[in-house]
């Protein structure tokens, strides 16, 4: 309950077909988070995406609550570690409008100075104490500074300036809350419950009806008469009750108010919007889920809650007027002394000059300086990438490229992830006859699969696609019966398993399960906390013995479906003309188009670890938040078909008789390669694959050492064997909130030819989207390319952007309290609202920039391109991503600015060159600007 | 002093000493690295671990059974009155003290991962200390008097790891709830152990437990009181209700706390005081009616427990109850063998919480699909009313924080209002500022 109520009596109720308009409108501000167990990251702020980013994150501090940017003491501190740059913050002004406030002082001199050196931050609430006995007392202490502020006190004018209206306490939450957040969770979990709550058949409203209607001796305090209300609503529908409540509660601006009651617990209320627009999103068991039963019930609560509780003191606090006047003459006489104004001159200034600089100053608020900070900060990184960028470019065109048509020795395909940009760098280090390639880890293939050992299937491909095809895995030719024995061992394991562990919480199986025979898992226990890693193997040790292992192959060749196949919507497997689509697709957009290896490995990637009930938000993004091995599996042996090359000759696209395909899966937690269907290679690929596999190991390594240098607990004089086995470590430990950082350093996406950035040390900071102009005239790969790149490299970006800025309000704050609730969600403790978002120990290191995209091509045609794409187009004139062009030819590079693209000009540099990426990072924690990586 | 007697002291004394050390570092205005925290619980722990283990072999070697005290002399003297310091351990305290050491040694062990990088990291350390300190203080005291004192530092110790992320209303809410629980029951550990000095004149095990010196009366009153005061620390009803509650704070201190040791510690009381207990059949059977509701109580509340932890909880609860069932029986062997395997089990599900998901996933595609139910549904008898007014029962935890609420909370806070009612008019007379209590109920 808020301000909004008010005490006017008419009948307010609204038509039942207008208040679903207006809810579906207000559920756009609920988090878009589904079940945690698919993690897709998206724009925090989605409902805002049709404003200018600037503006967005203002309205939505103001709706939510929440914090725009870093606090001001942080771009402080970044100003003072250089990480802020003066000459950025001059530029950022520059584009800025400018007006004169008085003779020989206009607006960007006035707020060059409120930055640097700065003026202090004032609230209602402290700035009594502080001009009393607090800092600005200090600093009043010397006289030429009291008879300035002398001058502020007596100048500063009394208009009434709009009271900053902090929000009322919800006192009625108390009651309702816990009562909602257990129905809630029991309607909506997944069956891991003993008792699964009855009637959920009838969706919550009946559901919640059918429950609380029982008489009962007592119930919850302060909701006396709830089972009564519930039983005389029981003839209307949802929208109804609200509607009727909202007219009982007599609100008279129902937007408002639904707004605050939907958000006093977002990630519950959200999570029912989701369910009721996804319900394939369910995890185990579908439920009726509607956003309009939550309401009902909600406001059923309240509504109760509210008769009991008629006399809840609302009253709003205010500053008062005093605090807030003191708080603009403080502002004020910062603001002067940071210009080196003095009583004298500023007394001297003539009233309609003082009266403009007031307003000015009061116009640069702390949110203002934030944005500023903001943008200065995200400047930096911009000259940070771009020169560098720019001058190997220049470099490379100076040296004369040579056209080198020697053949690889391999070539890999990575998901563009920026995660796979170290393991790409070290693999070239170390095999420079080898070529990696960048592309959407789903690589072109949208399907259903379903795993040898899956109970279901799951889509692999990107969340805005559905795919039309199902791939399954099945046992090989002659190892049924390794299958067969396998399934059923697992069977009973997970019998067992889950047996033990039911039984272990009720009442007398669990006595003979804790007194009989409780003291057992205390050795298990041990192992796992001291050594975690030894127990991760002892464990797949005792897999591979007890759980036989069967060769698999997949049926992705199209064939008939047999009636009543489960899979109706897809077809089963792809037809010739669709492989040769998908793979000639994947390797033109990735501008391999000849000179192809002997061996082309596509490598999916995933992650796996314990204690984390957000191990879905680092697995692979293209694939839906799934893992993408599979993927890259079917990729290879869709390219290894003689149909396919066939076809794709016919097209022009001549992959040589002996080139093979291999597919393989990358574990970016545990650093761990695996690569698929080595026994269909032919022995002529023998020696090629085993060279390939030694490289691949040790560029696994390095990448493990490499990551590992942001670990605080990880010595780095080790060396990258040890690195493996500590991120191994990692992977298996129940007591590691950090398996991974994942995408934490996320900051740049480049899409052109990996040579123009070959040798150059990315920092994992980089998203790589293999592209090449020269192949593609008409664009069509490009806005392929963009049309999912965009959409998934903004989506990681902001949200990292929002989860760091504000950790408590936009992300999910802290890990370690982290409940896992009915396995769709998490709650801190027993009874709060389900929290969304990225926790603190997976965004800590993050540098909260909008990503900035480098497209190797020109403005003209990218303009063309992001035209065609509405999305796209309205990211990028709001300024949600930053964009930058680097022409394919010549090595100029365009910045996307507010009025379209510019050119960008920087001082030529002498890049640092480091001999290996090792010596480049070795005993540094935090981020790296970019080196050149080579010979000297 | 022998050196199972020096070995005693080091065992109680090495994890007070950590947070003693830990804490005057602090108020020394340095902030100790983690790694020298993490080295200094590890030392405690070790030397605990080994004190324990030596222990362990000269008394099963020496023959003179498993049996040691230590008198350390009086802390000080009021009359008649002393408070002796004798640490004192038997064949009861000797395997939870084994217990105590291995899983708090255990729990340090993994906090030090998963705490890296918290602001908190040292607080927590300085609390884990000090409730280990605590807990053994409890079990090797050899009088009720000291044994108030590991109560109270367990006690406090615990409520303040639930308060651990202080910056969020919640968990001090929740806190000062599980505070006030406790402190209504530790009332009867402190009354009891007045009427104990009353009508026996000691509190030691030797003079008060050796030889039946309370019959009767006295020690009905004295076993009902101690069972208040093991009830509120064990969480069986009435006051079960905290225990959800106590979820708030980082999961390796839920586990150690909540799912292995604090919670037993009321069962211990009751088993040391066994003699007394045996005096006075009426209060044993009250042991066995308030275990076997808790027991039932928790199992029904966490059949219909969505969040794992608090499912956890309750399931803690169900064998607390039938442990004091057992106790109440008079069974105190077959209580003991209970308690130590339902610690461990209970703090290996504690610390696999936050991997439900991965476990849960992994469960159901071995299953191949869905997960049979096991065991039967007995909610399934009922006749439909009384299945949904059971399930609301179960859902709502028995309705006992509402219960307390207004049966005691709610009275306590209008008597309370009534008893500040002159000194606000004092205050309103004597000055003209406004009253700060005014303020806050504005909020």
């Amino acid at each position: 309950m808020s301000t909004c109520r008010q005490t006017a009596s008419e009948n307010l109720a609204l038509a039942t077909g207008q208040l679903g308009e207006l809810v579906a409108r207000l559920a756009h501000y609920l988090p878009a988070q589904g079940p945690i167990g698919v993690f897709i990251h998206h724009n925090t702020l989605h409902a805002f995406e049709h404003l200018p980013f600037e503006e967005a994150v203002l309205e939505g501090a103001r709706v939510f609550g929440t914090q725009p940017y870093m606090s001001e003491a942080a771009y402080r501190r970044d100003l003072l570690r250089g990480r802020i740059a003066v000459r950025d913050i001059a530029a950022v002004l520059e584009e800025e409008a400018n007006e004169e406030i008085s003779a020989g002082l206009d607006r960007r001199a006035l707020r060059r100075a409120m930055l640097v050196p700065g003026v202090r931050e004032f609230e209602p609430d402290t700035i009594e104490w502080r001009y009393e006995e607090g800092d600005l007392a200090g600093s009043l202490r010397a006289g030429p500074a009291r008879a300035l502020f002398d001058v502020c006190l007596r100048r500063t004018t009394d208009e009434p300036a709009a009271r900053p209206a902090t929000g009322c306490g919800r006192p009625l939450d108390n009651i309702v809350h816990p009562l909602l957040i257990r129905l809630s969770a029991n309607y909506l979990e997944q069956g891991a419950v003993y008792w699964p709550m009855p009637h959920r058949e009838l969706g919550f409203l009946g559901a919640v009806r059918q429950l609380m209607g029982q008489p009962a001796f007592f119930g919850p305090a302060g909701l006396d008469g709830l089972a009564g209300d519930f039983r005389d609503q029981s003839a209307l529908e949802a929208a109804a009750v609200v509607s009727s409540k909202l007219d009982e509660l007599r609100i008279e601006d129902p937007e408002t108010f639904l707004r605050d009651e939907l958000l006093a617990l977002p990630g519950w209320a959200g999570l029912f919007h989701r369910l009721e627009e996804q319900p394939e999103l369910a995890p185990y068991r579908r439920l009726p889920c509607r956003l309009m039963d939550y309401l009902a019930v909600r406001l059923t609560l309240v509504a109760t809650a509210q008769v009991n509780l008629p006399e809840a003191s609302e009253r709003p606090v205010q500053a008062s007027p005093a605090a807030l006047r003191l708080m603009r003459v403080a502002a004020l006489f910062d603001a002067l002394a940071a210009l080196n104004f003095t009583a004298e001159s500023a007394q001297n200034l003539a009233p309609a000059e003082f009266h403009n600089l007031e307003r000015e100053v009061s116009a640069c608020h702390s949110l203002e300086r934030r944005r500023l900070f903001h943008l200065a900060y995200e400047r930096r990184h911009e000259r940070e990438i771009l020169s560098p960028i720019g001058q190997h470019r220049r470099d490379l065109l100076l040296s004369g490229q040579p056209a080198e048509k020697i053949r690889p020795s391999a070539q890999v395909f990575f998901c563009i992830d920026e995660r796979e940009e170290s393991l790409r760098r070290h693999l070239e280090e170390l095999a420079p006859a080898v070529r990696t390639f960048g592309a959407a880890g789903f690589f072109g293939v949208a399907m259903q699969f379903t795993g040898i050992d899956d109970a279901h299937s799951a889509p692999l491909c990107p969340v805005v696609m559905k795919p039309a095809h199902s791939v399954g895995e099945q046992p090989h030719a002659g190892d049924e019966h390794l299958h067969g024995q396998r399934q059923w061992r697992r069977r009973l394991w997970s019998r067992l398993t889950h047996g033990l562990y039911v039984s272990s919480r009720s009442l007398l199986p669990g006595w003979v399960s804790t007194a009989l025979l409780g003291t057992i898992p205390v050795v298990p226990l041990m192992v796992r906390v001291l050594a975690p890693r030894l127990a991760g193997r002892l464990r797949r040790r005792l897999n591979e013995a007890i759980f036989p292992v069967p060769r698999t192959v997949l049926t992705f060749e199209s064939q008939a479906k047999p009636p009543g196949d489960a899979h109706e919507d897809f077809d089963i497997g792809f037809t010739v003309q669709e492989k040769i689509d998908r793979v000639g697709g994947v390797l033109r957009g990735a501008g391999l188009a000849d000179n192809f290896a002997r061996l082309v490995v596509v490598l999916g990637h995933g992650s796996a670890s314990l204690n984390n009930p957000h191990e879905s938000a680092h697995d692979c993004g293209a694939c839906g938040g799934r893992r993408g091995g599979p993927n890259g599996r079917v990729f290879a042996a869709m390219a290894n078909h003689p149909g396919v090359r066939d076809g794709l000759r016919a097209q022009g696209l001549d992959i040589p008789a002996d080139t093979r395909f291999l597919g393989g899966y990358h574990d970016t937690c545990s650093d761990a390669i695996d690569l698929y269907d080595l026994e269909a290679l032919p022995g002529t690929h023998a020696a090629d694959h085993r060279c390939l596999r030694e490289q691949l190991d040790q560029a696994r390594a390095l990448d493990a050492h490499e990551r590992s240098r942001r670990f605080e607990s990880f010595d780095e004089s080790s060396d990258p064997s040890f690195a493996l086995m500590h991120v191994e470590g990692r992977a298996e430990h129940l007591a590691q909130p950090r398996p991974e950082y994942g995408h934490c350093t996320n900051a740049v996406c480049f899409v052109g030819r990996r040579d123009t950035v070959r040798g150059l040390f990315l920092d994992r900071r980089a998203f790589l989207v293999s592209y090449d102009a020269s192949v593609d005239p008409d664009d069509t790969y490009l806005k392929r390319q963009l049309g999912a790149v965009i959409l998934v490299c903004s989506g990681i970006s902001l949200e990292y952007y929002f989860s760091f800025v504000d950790n408590e309000g936009y992300g999910s704050g802290t890990k370690l309290p982290h409940n896992v609730t009915g396995l769709v969600g998490l709650m801190n403790g027993h009874a709060s609202d389900l929290r969304t978002g990225l926790p603190w120990q997976m965004v800590e290191i993050h540098e909260p920039v909008r990503i900035l995209f480098i497209i190797e091509t020109t403005p003209e045609r990218l303009e063309a391109v992001i035209a065609s794409n509405a999305y796209n187009a309205n990211l990028t004139r709001n300024r949600w991503i930053r964009l930058a062009t680097l022409d394919p030819a010549t090595g100029q590079i365009h910045v996307r600015r507010d009025h379209g693209f510019e050119p960008y000009e920087f001082e030529p540099l002498a890049l640092p060159v480091a001999a290996s990426s090792r010596e480049w990072y070795q005993g540094k924690l935090h981020h790296l600007p970019i080196a050149r990586i080579g010979p000297r | 002093m022998d050196i199972s007697q020096f070995l005693l002291c080091t065992l109680v004394a090495a994890p007070g000493l950590a947070f003693l050390g830990l804490a005057l570092t602090w108020l020394l205005g340095a902030e100790p690295a983690e790694r020298v925290i993490t080295r200094a619980t590890q030392l405690a722990m070790a030397v605990s671990g080994l004190s324990f283990a030596a222990l362990l072999a000269l008394l099963s070697t020496a023959g003179a059974g498993l049996q040691a005290s230590v008198h350390l002399g009086e802390w000080f003297r009021v009359h008649e009155y002393s408070f002796p310091l004798i640490l004192f351990v038997d064949w009861l305290s000797l395997p939870l003290v084994g217990l105590t050491v291995l899983l708090t040694a255990l729990i340090g062990a993994f906090s030090v991962t998963y705490m890296h990088r918290e602001t908190g990291f040292l607080r927590f350390f300085l609390l884990l200390n000090l409730y280990g300190f605590g807990a053994l203080l409890v079990l090797t005291a050899g009088s009720f008097d000291l044994l108030i004192g590991g109560w109270e530092l367990a006690g406090i110790s615990s409520v303040m790891l639930i308060a651990f992320f202080e910056h969020r209303t919640g968990p001090v809410r929740n806190a000062i709830r599980v505070f006030a629980s406790y402190r209504a029951c530790d009332v009867g550990l402190l009354v009891a152990t007045f009427l104990m000095h009353h009508f026996a004149s000691t509190a030691t095990y030797a003079g008060l437990l050796a030889t039946p010196q309370l019959t009767g009366t006295a020690a009905a009153m004295v076993a009902a009181l101690l069972v208040l005061a093991a009830s509120g620390k064990s969480a069986q009803l009435p006051f079960s209700g905290w225990l959800p509650r106590a979820m708030e704070g980082p999961t390796p201190s839920s586990a150690v706390v909540y799912g292995a040791i604090s919670v037993h510690l009321g069962a211990y009381l009751l088993l040391r005081a066994e003699p007394i207990l045996t005096a006075a059949p009426v209060v044993a059977g009250a042991v066995v009616a308030i275990g076997a509701a808790s027991a039932i109580y928790g199992t029904l509340a966490g059949r219909a427990c969505s969040d794992v932890k608090a499912g956890l909880a309750f399931a803690a609860l169900s064998q607390l109850g039938l442990i004091f069932v057992e106790i109440g029986f008079g069974w105190s062997t077959l209580a003991l063998v209970h308690i130590l395997g339902h610690a461990t089990v209970r703090t290996l599900q504690f610390l696999r919480a936050p991997s439900m998901l991965h476990d849960y996933h992994q469960l159901q595609s071995a299953a191949g699909g869905v997960l049979p139910q096991p065991g039967g549904r007995f909610d399934t008898w009922l006749p439909l009313g009384w299945r949904l007014w059971l399930y609301r029962f179960a859902m709502d935890r028995g309705h006992l924080d509402s219960l307390i609420d207004r049966g005691f909370a709610n009275p306590l806070h209008t008597v309370s209002g009534w008893l500040g009612a002159p000194s606000r008019l004092m205050h309103r007379l004597t000055t003209s500022r406004p009253d700060p209590q005014d303020r806050k109920e504005v909020k």
